[in-house]
């Protein structure tokens, strides 16, 4: 038996709880009561009010807003409500999973931009901020926070990330994507953007399936759950991505890291060569852009929830190869939602083991500037 | 090599103005030829992108934006950015460096007056 087939054999032993899983998408839930107690006035008195609602998930009026609602139900299924209300109830669950570290995402603020009152939706983000650091990533070193940035008040949101740039609890910012107008290119959302890069910690775009007039497909046309699922995160972060390579976001901001979530990983080349396509055509719209679009899109880190399955594994490696992304892909489970992700589902794609143990984890350790124990390098 | 290359008269100055540009076919090859504040460039008239006619496309400026225009566009090279009609490529029409893509740059020839006519050899 030769050298290389030895060390081929050995090499295959390694299994998914031998290395290190960072789960880059884990949702925490947070109740309005809870956010009551960190809300300046006069909007405590607003979540005091919802606190007292029957809660539904993920559709509470002022909370996490939105046309839901509006599919017959029917008994059975499987559990699509599933919440996590503890850092430690959190902990072991993802201990369960063989995940090491989470990145914490909020449930019902996943639905923030749609609030349409400016100074509501700031006292929300610092309260939210402000309970999450207090309450969950400061008392477990394992789960990590991203401060919510409300796109409603672009300089709130800068402030809030300078406030708690030294937080060793908070590795990165959450760019709330559903409904979000105008798309996060937009020049307004700069101030964010600088702070974020000054601060050294990344972004992370991260939408949900609604239906609303400001989001950028026309989701309200279907007539199943299953149409509307399929392509809303989908779009929602191609739109936002093309929006922010066309104005030049990773141009005038080289040193920010800019991910997305939850959007799979199938699509990525098709959007990247659809930019070159059109660039070739439209240079002069963007004289910014030094080079093709697909190189700064090549710079972007994806979360592989929800994964593709396609029926040949090998498939979706090579998808994920076209667009360089065994540097910049990162395992995402979206623990405790409907649509998760068990790890293994990525850990058994046909990669080399080098590039599994990038995916799986050491990818989100560099997107984050994070140890393998969870803690930040850069404060 | 030198000794392949021949000269051709493309016309004269009288009849070719100031900022125009016209494709003019010489021994089968399609050449792009241009007037630019009295001096006169030569492209190949052959888009590398879908070998498309590039310079019977528009001769124009172009925008630019970087950290130096604080990110604002501008309008700069007038008159010396040519564009392909197939799909609108720009080249500059002094050095031949595509706009779009920093590796390609298309050959130029050389041009030159002499007693009054606009003279290309290749």
């Amino acid at each position: 038996m030769s050298t290389q087939q030895v060390d081929s054999q050995e090499r295959r032993r390694e299994r998914l709880e031998d290395i290190l899983v960072v789960d880059v998408d884990v949702h925490l839930h947070e109740s309005a009561a809870e956010m009551a107690e960190y809300c300046d006035m006069p909007w405590r008195k607003s979540l005091e009010v919802i606190a007292t609602l029957p809660e539904r998930y993920l559709d509470t009026p002022g909370f996490s807003p939105g046309v839901d609602g509006i599919w017959a139900p029917f008994p059975g299924g499987h559990d699509a409500t599933r919440v996590v209300h503890t850092p430690q109830q959190m902990v072991e669950e993802l201990e369960e999973i063989e995940v090491d570290i989470g990145i914490l995402f909020p449930d019902h603020l996943l639905k923030m931009a749609a609030l349409p009152q400016v100074d509501y939706a700031v006292a929300l983000m610092k309260a939210y901020n402000a309970w999450m650091i207090d309450r969950w990533c400061s008392r477990e070193k394992t789960l990590k926070g991203c401060l919510v940035a409300a796109h409603q008040d672009p300089l709130a949101a800068a402030r809030e990330i300078e406030r708690y740039a030294k937080e060793p609890g908070i590795v990165g910012l959450y760019l709330p994507t559903a409904a979000v107008m105008p798309l996060w290119g937009n020049r307004i959302y700069d101030p964010i953007y600088q702070a974020a890069q000054d601060a050294d910690l990344p972004v992370l775009l991260h939408s949900v399936a609604m239906i609303h007039p400001n989001f950028p497909h026309n989701t309200h046309h279907f007539e199943t759950e299953m149409g509307q699922h399929t392509i809303g995160h989908g779009f929602s972060i191609m739109a936002n991505l093309v929006s922010m390579v066309t104005t030049g976001v990773p141009v005038r901001f080289p040193d920010l890291r800019i991910a997305f979530t939850e959007a799979g990983v199938a699509w990525v080349p098709y959007i990247m060569h659809r930019l070159d396509k059109e660039y070739i055509e439209r240079r002069r719209e963007v004289p910014y852009l030094d080079h093709r679009p697909s190189h700064y899109v090549k710079k972007f880190f994806f979360a592989t929830q929800p994964v593709e399955e396609p029926e040949n594994p090998q498939d979706l490696v090579t998808l994920i190869q076209l667009y360089g992304g065994e540097e910049t892909t990162m395992f995402a489970s979206d623990w405790p939602h409907h649509d998760f992700d068990h790890p293994r589902k990525v850990y058994q794609l046909p990669f080399s083991q080098e590039a599994r143990r990038k995916i799986m984890g050491e990818n989100a350790l560099r997107f984050f500037k994070i140890d393998s124990k969870g803690s930040r390098i850069n404060i | 090599m030198t000794n392949h290359l021949r000269e051709h008269i493309i016309a004269s100055t009288a009849d070719f103005p100031e900022g125009t540009h016209r494709v003019v076919e010489l021994n089968g090859r399609k050449i792009g030829v241009f007037n630019i504040q009295g001096n006169f460039y030569a492209l190949p008239s052959l888009c590398p992108h879908q070998l498309g006619p590039l310079c019977s496309g528009k001769v124009s400026g172009t925008l630019i934006s970087n950290q130096e225009t604080d990110w604002q566009l501008r309008w700069d090279h007038e008159g010396e950015i040519v564009t392909c009609p197939w799909h609108g490529l720009e080249f500059h029409i002094l050095t031949g460096q595509c706009l779009a893509f920093s590796e390609i740059r298309l050959r130029s020839y050389k041009v030159w007056v002499e007693d009054g006519l606009i003279k290309i050899r290749f």
